[in-house]
């Protein structure tokens, strides 16, 4: 499979009418200038000065062969697959470096190019063995592709082909060094994107070799994505290797939710078996990567799951039953109770359909006890106006910022792609990071302003010596991490967060378009959850112990059996046996979002819909229709009988919701912070200290990666060292 | 018939092999391995520190460098550590990263790049003997036979003493003054076998004999004396106009 | 004329041949057929061998009579092919024309001492284990206590 995205975003902004973005770092630095005219097989073409033969190229829609170069990597032209006649010229030029001159008629299928073609194939070949049979890229190797379509049908080398030991970097990506064909797209994506300088090049000449030289792991958490950038077998999935074919697979278009971002991913499936989960374009969330827990946690799917209803016999202990049963004792529990005895939280991974048919329910029943696991400060303005709890700029925002004040948070381990595109705007645009919080590793350089909440307040008042900064902004931008606002203060902290934004603001004097205050979360149901109405927080049931709980795939384990009383009915919904499942008393298996059509919100606001990828497992059924039966037992059936309709009730709490692939926008910072200013504002003297701190903090978050042997591995790799993990290979 | 071709056939393909088996000399030092392993003399802990002069010479090289450009000095840098330790133990490349704030890979990649960066140890004398062909017809296959005799170890070895280490090296540029050596910095040239000898002699006493050819050449005039240009070079303004 | 004579013969053997009135309706039920033979043999199980090659054609010139009870098993109306031992298998099946009476079988210590019905299709029989791995773990409950 040739992968050219670069086309389809030149299509897709064509049709927009624009062909630079105003998001994208590359094109805006880019001096705007005369068009200059140059010729592509004699067709006329229009483009920017500075443009490379490459890009002139794909604009009238020819595609010329690559191995080394990727629109969003720097430039290498180490790899002369590019090779194109110029007329007149003497030499054929590499397109993908060289940039194109006025009236330069380029000849992409002249003879010269085709054999110039050929002759760079047959060096790469000469090296490159020929073991695509055993080749977990077959079928989707670039170099296959070209070879078949830009290569000789024969082959001149009777020498013995090079050898390159095999490096153990993680348990992961699974090399194989004598497939590599030295294109550096991996250096480049480590050092440039990911910002973890432990790839190389190693040596000279036929020797050279990519490589950690020294006995070391690649330790990044977008360390996935140069499974899809190498072009070739060399580095290719672990986890994944000797599983499936491409051809085999069927795809089916997905959202992430194992963090807030919503990666937009491609669920690869064969015979109802996620074999594997691979990124999807979206310009907007996460480009064209996605992060290691996104790619890898999918074997969380096949474990621990809850494939049929349970309830807890007579001895406590919880055996398989019916479904019948299990929802006629839920039903019969629920008619019996009283408004509020009734009480639902909702965990990280539910999805809106689900929260609003338990909104719908317990409501019907006389209850507003509605909880999420995660916390928000309610007090002030609180979750009421919906720009207090968005990540209003947006993701794509960070690239036309200047200044980036982060409080509280590690974007790094709680949105690797966010914390990817401060990286790159940091490294394009110059863009100023300061952080107040604990002191971690962000793969870039920032201003530590010290981790006391102390800093926060001076930041507010303006008498920290950063604030020169921040006035100075042309487009600052704040982002607080939803674990700061966790906090017994954490009224306190957005108030202080939300006074700091104002100001910067108002002295920026930034149009009313360009928002400043942003929160960023870390489960993927939060922000829907709220926009449903549900309270941030469980305090309110730890308060007022219900007689019935009843869980949403709650598993952060924010109550325990401990807090309610002895006779409560606890009944769990979810797909996973983790922390919830185990204090319940009825279990209601439900579907995965690798297994359900569901609205997911993410932490921008951004609502995206997952896809059905494979059938949930045994007896499990998509929660909404499990809350959706049980009302019906229950004697208040619900309303909806399709998922088209309980979209259409999602439409009428909150039209945003079924907006799909919309973000929209909410702009109330000022009544919020007077609001706010309501608040007690003293701040606790804690530093602020987000729970993600190294990378062993990051693969292991949520129901389904804490069910993944592989996150574990990751793990367990990271505390004892690559060879911990390190299983025999067969080749 | 048949027999004969086959066999012909088969006596090529094998002659093609040996000639892809083909490797140049065997190199100590900065030859072999592309990766790091870690070995007694040769790990992260390895003891090394710049010396203070030398950090004054970083200083120095650094700021020959625009600001925010340290990663340029990375070779002088590399080569004033081997300087100072004979060879580059990856913990000098570690240094040297620390030093000039780069990742250590990028540190890595120029060390390998470059074989003169010797990533593995070496006598105190590193002794790299030139046989590319103008050296090999002047003999010298003579010189490093005597080499061989003299220290009494093989190309690529080191003398048990840790005072001599013996390559062979392709042509190192003084072809017109073959054969030669390069021992450490100095090149010796115009060689016979005594001189060599003498040559090892003088080192293994402690001496640096004066480095140069060994004939009596200045330098690469031609050996058996001028045959052009032979007369003293004429005077400003000979042969122009008279009026001028 | 004779053949006549011969067929209604047969026929009256036929309805008598089997023990009265009762016996012959047993016969018809129980084996769907009153056609009478030689008695070549029973084996120590009770089942009887027929042999008539005169009147019936290669297949349908052996047969047998089941016993009514079986290794502990009332077999008067369930009848089974796998009643028949397998030193009488061969003669039954023409594999051989020498019956078991007139050749013993070669004692060999594979063969069983008793004979054994087919257990297929019944909960005796041989289930092979699957060898595919299990596609999704569930999740095992705690145990209580």
């Amino acid at each position: 499979m040739l992968r050219f995205p670069a086309v389809g975003r030149a299509l897709s902004g064509a049709a927009k009418g624009s062909l630079a973005p105003s998001n994208s770092v590359r094109t805006q630095s880019r001096a705007a200038g005369t068009m200059v005219e140059v010729f592509v097989d004699g067709k006329p073409v229009e483009v920017e000065p500075g443009t490379t033969v490459l890009q002139a190229c794909e604009k009238v829609g020819i595609q010329i062969p690559r191995f080394c170069y990727h629109e969003r990597l720097s430039v290498a032209g180490n790899c002369r697959m590019c090779l194109v006649e110029i007329e007149k010229a003497p030499k054929p030029v590499a397109a993908c470096a060289m940039p194109v001159m006025k009236g330069w008629n380029i000849l992409t299928n002249s003879d010269k190019t085709r054999k110039a073609r050929e002759g760079v194939m047959e060096f790469l070949l000469a090296n490159h063995p020929l073991d695509c049979p055993i080749c977990d890229q077959g079928g989707e190797c670039d170099l296959q592709d070209q070879s078949m379509q830009f290569g000789s049908d024969r082959s001149r080398f009777t020498e013995n082909k090079r050898a390159v030991e095999d490096k153990n970097i993680g348990p992961l990506i699974k090399t194989i060094m004598t497939r590599c064909i030295q294109c550096t797209r991996c250096v480049r994506f480590a050092s440039e994107i990911a910002g973890v300088e432990d790839l190389g090049t190693t040596g000279r000449g036929n020797n050279l070799q990519i490589g950690t030289y020294v006995e070391k792991m690649f330790m990044s958490e977008l360390s996935g994505n140069v499974i899809d950038i190498c072009p070739v077998g060399a580095l290719t999935s672990k986890p994944y290797a000797f599983t499936a074919r491409p051809w085999e697979t069927r795809k089916t278009e997905s959202i992430d939710v194992l963090d807030a971002v919503g990666s937009n991913i491609v669920v690869s499936t064969r015979g109802g078996e996620v074999m594997r989960i691979m990124p999807r374009l979206n310009e907007d969330v996460n480009e064209e990567w996605i992060s290691d827990k996104t790619r890898f946690a999918y074997d969380g799917l096949k474990r621990q799951r809850l494939t049929q209803p349970m309830v807890k016999d007579a001895s406590g202990q919880l055996t398989a039953t019916s479904w019948e049963d299990a929802l006629t004792r839920v039903a019969g529990a629920l008619q019996g109770a009283q408004g509020s005895e009734v009480a639902a939280i909702a965990g990280g991974l539910a999805d809106a359909e689900s929260l609003v048919a338990l909104k719908d329910l317990l409501n019907r029943l006389n209850s507003d006890s509605l909880c999420t696991e995660e916390l928000f400060p309610m007090d002030g303005a609180g979750t009421d106006l919906r720009s207090n709890y968005l990540l209003n700029t947006r993701i794509a925002g960070v690239e036309d910022s200047d200044v980036l004040l982060l409080v509280g948070t590690n974007p790094r381990y709680e949105a690797p792609l966010f914390n990817a595109r401060i990286r790159k705007s940091w490294l394009h645009n110059e863009l100023r990071v300061a952080l107040v919080g604990r002191q971690v590793d962000l793969s870039y350089t920032y201003d530590h302003l010290g981790e006391e909440s102390a800093v926060l307040q001076e930041l507010a008042s303006g008498t920290h010596p950063f604030c020169e900064v921040l006035r100075a902004a042309k487009r600052p931008m704040v982002v607080v991490g939803s674990s700061a606002l966790q906090r017994a203060d954490g009224a306190g902290i957005l108030a202080a967060v939300s006074a700091l934004a104002q100001n910067a603001r108002a002295s920026s004097g930034v149009d009313e378009g360009w928002k400043v205050l942003n929160v960023l979360h870390r489960v993927a149901s939060q922000v829907a959850a709220l926009d449903l109405g549900y309270k941030a927080g469980v305090e309110a049931i730890r308060n007022n112990p219900p007689k019935i709980l009843y869980l949403l795939g709650a598993d952060a384990g924010c109550i325990t059996r401990a807090d309610l009383p002895k006779d409560s009915l606890v009944i769990y919904q979810g797909h996973h046996g983790d922390v919830g499942a185990p204090m319940a008393d009825i279990i209601l298996p439900g579907a995965a979002y690798t297994e359900k059509n569901a609205t997911y919100v993410n932490t921008e606001g951004r609502s995206q819909q997952t896809r059905i990828a494979v059938t949930a497992p045994g007896t499990a059924r998509e929660d909404w229709q499990i809350i959706r039966a049980l009302s019906e037992l229950a004697g208040v059936a619900l309303p909806y009988d399709t998922v088209d309709e309980v979209r259409s009730r999602l439409a009428e709490v909150s039209p945003n919701l079924t907006r799909y692939d919309d973000v929209e926008g909410a702009n109330y910072f000022k009544q919020a912070n007077e609001l706010a200013s309501a608040v007690d504002q003293t701040l606790l003297a804690a530093p602020l200290v987000p729970p993600q701190l190294t990378a062993k903090d990051f693969y292991m978050t949520d129901s389904i990666s804490r069910s993944s042997q592989t996150m574990a591995k990751c793990v367990k790799a990271i505390t004892e060292g690559a060879s911990a993990v390190d299983e025999p290979s067969i080749c | 018939m048949f027999l004969s071709s086959a066999i012909r056939s088969a006596v090529s393909q094998t002659a093609r092999q040996v000639r892809s088996l083909h490797r140049s000399a065997a190199r100590a030092g900065a030859g072999g391995i592309f990766v790091h392993r870690d070995t007694a003399d040769n790990n992260p802990d390895t003891p090394f520190e710049f010396t203070a002069e030398n950090k004054k010479r970083i200083e120095a090289i650094i700021s020959m460098y625009p600001l925010g450009h340290k990663q340029a000095a990375t070779i002088p840098v590399l080569d004033l550590a081997q300087r100072q330790h004979g060879w580059l133990p990856i913990s000098a490349m570690n240094k040297v990263a620390e030093v000039l704030e780069v990742a250590p890979m990028r540190v890595y990649e120029v060390a390998t790049f470059y074989t003169m960066f010797l990533r593995q140890p070496v006598g105190k004398y590193f002794i790299q003997i030139c046989t590319t062909t103008p050296c090999m017809l002047c003999n010298s296959d003579s010189i490093l036979e005597a080499l061989k005799t003299k220290l009494g170890i093989k190309v690529g070895e080191t003398t048990p003493d840790k005072m001599f280490t013996l390559i062979e090296v392709e042509c190192l540029g003084a072809c017109v003054n073959a054969p030669m050596v390069q021992i450490n910095d100095n090149y010796y040239e115009d060689l016979t076998a005594e001189d060599m000898d003498h040559i090892i002699d003088e080192l293994k006493a402690g001496r640096v004999p004066p480095p140069g050819p060994r004939n009596g050449r200045f330098s690469c005039e031609p050996a058996g004396g001028l045959t052009s240009l032979t007369e003293p070079p004429p005077g400003p303004g000979v042969g122009v106009r008279a009026d001028l | 004329m004779a053949e006549y004579v011969n067929i209604v013969r047969r026929a009256l053997g036929q309805l008598g041949g089997h023990g009265g009135v009762r016996g012959f309706f047993v016969q018809l039920f129980r084996a769907n057929d009153v056609k009478t033979g030689a008695l070549i043999g029973v084996d120590k199980y009770g089942n009887k061998y027929f042999e008539d090659s005169k009147n019936y054609f290669f297949g349908r010139h052996r047969w047998v009579l089941y016993t009514t009870e079986m290794n502990g098993k009332n077999t008067m109306w369930e009848v089974d092919g796998s009643m028949v031992p397998a030193e009488w298998h061969r003669w039954l099946h023409c594999m051989t024309d020498d019956p078991p009476t007139t050749h013993p079988p070669v004692p060999r210590k594979f063969l069983a001492e008793t004979h054994q019905f087919n257990v297929s299709a019944t909960p005796q029989q041989y289930v092979p284990f699957s060898t595919t791995p299990k596609k999704i773990h569930e999740w095992v409950p705690p145990r209580a206590h």
